[in-house]
């Protein structure tokens, strides 16, 4: 008996009557549907059988005249099993039971829907706000279906966040919203004790896009892969291949062969440009220079190829949902090999100058320490749970695109600090390249001249839940769709893999040096706009304008006399 | 160890040299195939309005201003550089350029209108009806005819249906005398 069939047997016979449905239409995937009493049970058994957290999806189900429905999804790494349990309730009592006090990972999946939808949670240990503005109207939900995307609400002024009380015998120091060791608007209210940390409250989510609410309502299957890549300016090919997989899974498409070798070479592409990017940042943020000018200038190379590839340096536009868009021929693959070894050469060069530089060993052995079981605990992905002895990685764990026919090593590191995560991220590069040459190999000898994407014949079927994973360069990045009719999906929801790090980012911190902060916040390489995707409108936009160039002008000069 | 390391760091900028480009002294062509500002040529575009329904920035905007002319907007300055438009255009109207040096302070630089002379049915007059949901419309769902070309901006709401107020508001907007900044930016 497969592992899928004996977890529907267990939880059939645990939960009896409150078990509804089962239905996969992979092997790999199992949707559950129970009713909401037994959610807390179902999600203790299955963190029984080893299961891992992964994220909660809430939607309205209106339609179907269903009410309000949560989906929490879990993976099992051993078994490459994805499951998701879905309950629903009516709109007049639109409570579930919390998973926060078992799972604290599962916190800010379920605050988003409080605010989002409206959802309370019994038992949620600190239901704050978490992704709409201060001045968000109470009662205004954005993700039901009444509200339309682009509504406004008036701005209020004179709403703060309230923050925590700072814990006896300490004082508070912000960070942010803009601090230049912050790439990216989040405000970390710092506890300290003199230099030493003791503590940290987090806000964030101020760069909302409202994406997934315009999926739902505005966009259509194959105009989603062009957002999905604009949400987040260094993995772009991780959300774009991540959505057009999950699609293809709910409806059953299989694309072919030739477009999944390209997916991953474009996928590996982005993960060499993101790990020496990080590096560079890395040691810009402890002031090691020479590290950041000369990765970044190796990193420009990638740059360069990417263009020279897909037409942009960045948003790559690749993907589309049964395929890719353009072909790797053989000048391609000639040019792809040229850069890389010239990277990889450069890389060695870079490592070995800078591996035992007593600067970097001093900024980040015992940085930002964080136990394994404490990883665990957070559902720690990626890099950043690596470094901490997690032998995890969602390439081999849960093969996606041509992951199943390449061969590669999962870097695993034990020091649990911001070293290892370095170290991590270093070797990655390397195997990054690896990847890349065997998929050339495969490209050009047996895969020459099949097609690049499938015609999608007839409308994707409706109601399907689908469930993908990506490792993106930053760690597991996760993304579900329900489709829908109109030709776009009923609920996008994208989990990035900043989410789950960034709500560990508090514990890292403890007792360590304030002038650690920017790296210990640096080395989860938070990505604050993949992780605030969700909601409406910046509360700012409404009284948006465009300054004139003479406008401008005169404004810096009128500053400049001042000063 | 440590000086041996710092040795070894500063070989590395002295073996690579350079390798700031001098631009924008010196221009930097575009690699081939690379995605730059969409061009229309307006001898081969046919009105289809395939586009205008696919740009996922919904920046292509259409709208038959009499029985005859159809307009087509495009405004760069919402444009991903995509090139969806491009891939979909059945007449190969559109050509990704290698144009990327697009700042400006005026949006007008970077916009392109065409004017296309449409024919009229000889059966019919006209062979769909403004009001009435047909085939055509559902096809041409978004961005298309009832937007409102000087404003730029898609209809608010979160729906696709067609109201007939919204055609109202778009058909009796007075177009201004130039599209000039003044009529950009806010509305
Ligand atoms: S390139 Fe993309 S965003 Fe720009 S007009 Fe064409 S389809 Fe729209
Ligand atoms: S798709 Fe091509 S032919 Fe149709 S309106 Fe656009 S440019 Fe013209």
């Amino acid at each position: 008996m497969s592992r899928k069939e004996e977890l529907l047997n267990l939880l059939k016979d645990k939960l009896r009557g409150k078990f509804l449905a089962g239905s996969s239409l992979e092997d790999k995937r199992l949707f559950i549907d129970i009713k909401k009493e037994a959610l807390v049970e179902t999600a203790s058994l299955l963190m029984k059988e080893g299961a891992r957290y992964q994220m909660g999806v809430g939607y309205e189900a209106k339609k179907n005249g269903q009410g309000l429905a949560m989906v929490h999804t879990f993976a099992f790494d051993a078994d490459s099993l994805l499951v998701a349990i879905r309950a629903l309730t009516t709109e007049d009592k639109p409570e579930f039971d919390s998973l926060t006090p078992f799972i604290p990972g599962a916190g800010w999946s379920e605050r988003e829907y409080i605010d989002l939808l409206g959802l309370h949670f019994k038992n949620h240990p600190n239901p704050k706000r978490l992704v709409l503005s201060d001045d968000w109207p109470e009662g205004i939900y954005p993700l039901r279906q009444d509200v339309p995307y682009d509504l406004m609400p008036p701005s209020a002024e004179e709403v703060a966040f309230r923050l925590d009380e700072a814990p006896p015998g300490s004082s508070i120091i912000p960070f942010g919203p803009f601090h230049a060791c912050l790439h990216e608007p989040a405000h970390f209210a710092v506890y300290v004790d003199g230099e030493e940390i003791k503590g940290c409250e987090y806000r964030g989510f101020m760069v909302h896009r409202g994406i997934e609410k315009l999926a739902a309502t505005e966009l259509t299957y194959n105009e989603i892969p062009f957002v999905a890549e604009r949400i987040c300016g260094i993995c772009g090919s991780v959300h774009s291949v991540n959505y057009a997989q999950a699609v293809e899974a709910a409806s059953g498409l299989k694309i072919p062969r030739r477009a999944e070798f390209i997916r991953t070479i474009m996928l590996e592409i982005e993960r060499l440009h993101s790990h020496l990017m990080w590096l560079g940042v890395a040691g810009h943020l402890i002031g090691f220079d020479t590290v950041f000018m000369q990765a970044w200038r190796i990193r420009e190379k990638i740059m360069w190829l990417a263009e020279s590839l897909t037409g942009n340096r960045k948003t790559y536009g690749m993907v589309i949902v049964g395929g890719v868009r353009r072909d790797i021929d053989l000048t391609k693959a000639d040019l792809i090999k040229k850069t890389l070894s010239e990277v990889e050469k450069d890389m060695l060069a870079l490592e070995k100058a800078i591996i035992k530089d007593k600067a970097i060993h001093r900024r980040t052995k015992g940085v930002g320490y964080l136990s394994r079981e404490k990883a665990v605990e957070w559902n720690l992905v990626g890099p950043v749970a690596r470094a901490r002895g997690l032998d995890m990685d969602a390439r081999r764990d849960h093969r996606y695109a041509a992951y199943d026919e390449v061969k590669f090593d999962v870097v695993v590191a034990d020091s649990g600090d911001v070293w290892g995560t370095l170290v991590v991220r270093i070797k990655e590069i390397y195997e990054a390249i690896k990847i890349i040459h065997q998929c050339l190999g495969k490209l050009a000898s047996e895969l020459q001249g099949s097609p690049l994407a499938i015609e999608i014949e007839g409308p994707v079927p409706a109601g399907q839940q689908g469930l993908s994973v990506v490792e993106a360069p930053r760690g597991e990045a996760v993304h579900y769709v329900l489709t829908g009719d109109d030709n776009r999906p009923e609920r996008w929801r994208v989990r990035a893999p900043t989410y789950p790090n960034l709500q560990a980012v508090p514990d890292m911190l403890l007792n360590n040096k304030l002038a650690d902060f920017p790296i210990i916040v640096g080395s989860i390489d938070p990505c604050i706009s993949c992780t605030d995707r969700v909601a409406v409108i910046d509360r700012k936009t409404a009284a948006d304008r465009i300054l004139s160039r003479q406008e401008l002008e005169k404004l810096s000069r009128e500053v400049r006399s001042k000063t | 160890m440590w000086l041996w390391n710092k040795i070894k760091q500063l070989t590395i900028p002295s073996r690579t040299g350079v390798v700031t480009l001098r631009y924008p002294y010196k221009p930097r062509p575009a690699p081939a195939g690379f995605r730059g500002q969409p061009v229309w040529d307006h001898t081969k575009c046919i009105g289809c309005a395939g586009c205008a329904s696919n740009c996922p920035a919904r920046t292509i905007f259409l709208r038959d201003i009499c029985q005859e002319i159809r307009i087509l907007i495009y405004d760069s300055s919402r444009c991903t550089y995509c090139g969806r438009c491009a891939d979909l255009c059945p007449e190969k109207a559109i050509t990704m350029s290698e144009n990327f040096e697009l700042a400006t302070d005026n949006r007008q630089d970077i916009t392109q209108t065409i004017e296309l002379f449409m024919m009229t049915c000889q059966r019919c007059g006209r062979c769909y009806d403004l009001e009435i949901k047909n085939a055509l419309d559902k096809l041409q769902m978004l961005g298309y005819r009832y937007d409102s070309l000087e404003v730029r901006k898609v209809i608010g709401q979160s729906t696709p249906e067609f109201e007939p107020e919204h055609l109202e508001k778009t058909a009796t907007y007075r177009r201004p005398e130039k599209l000039e900044k003044s009529s950009c930016g806010k509305d």
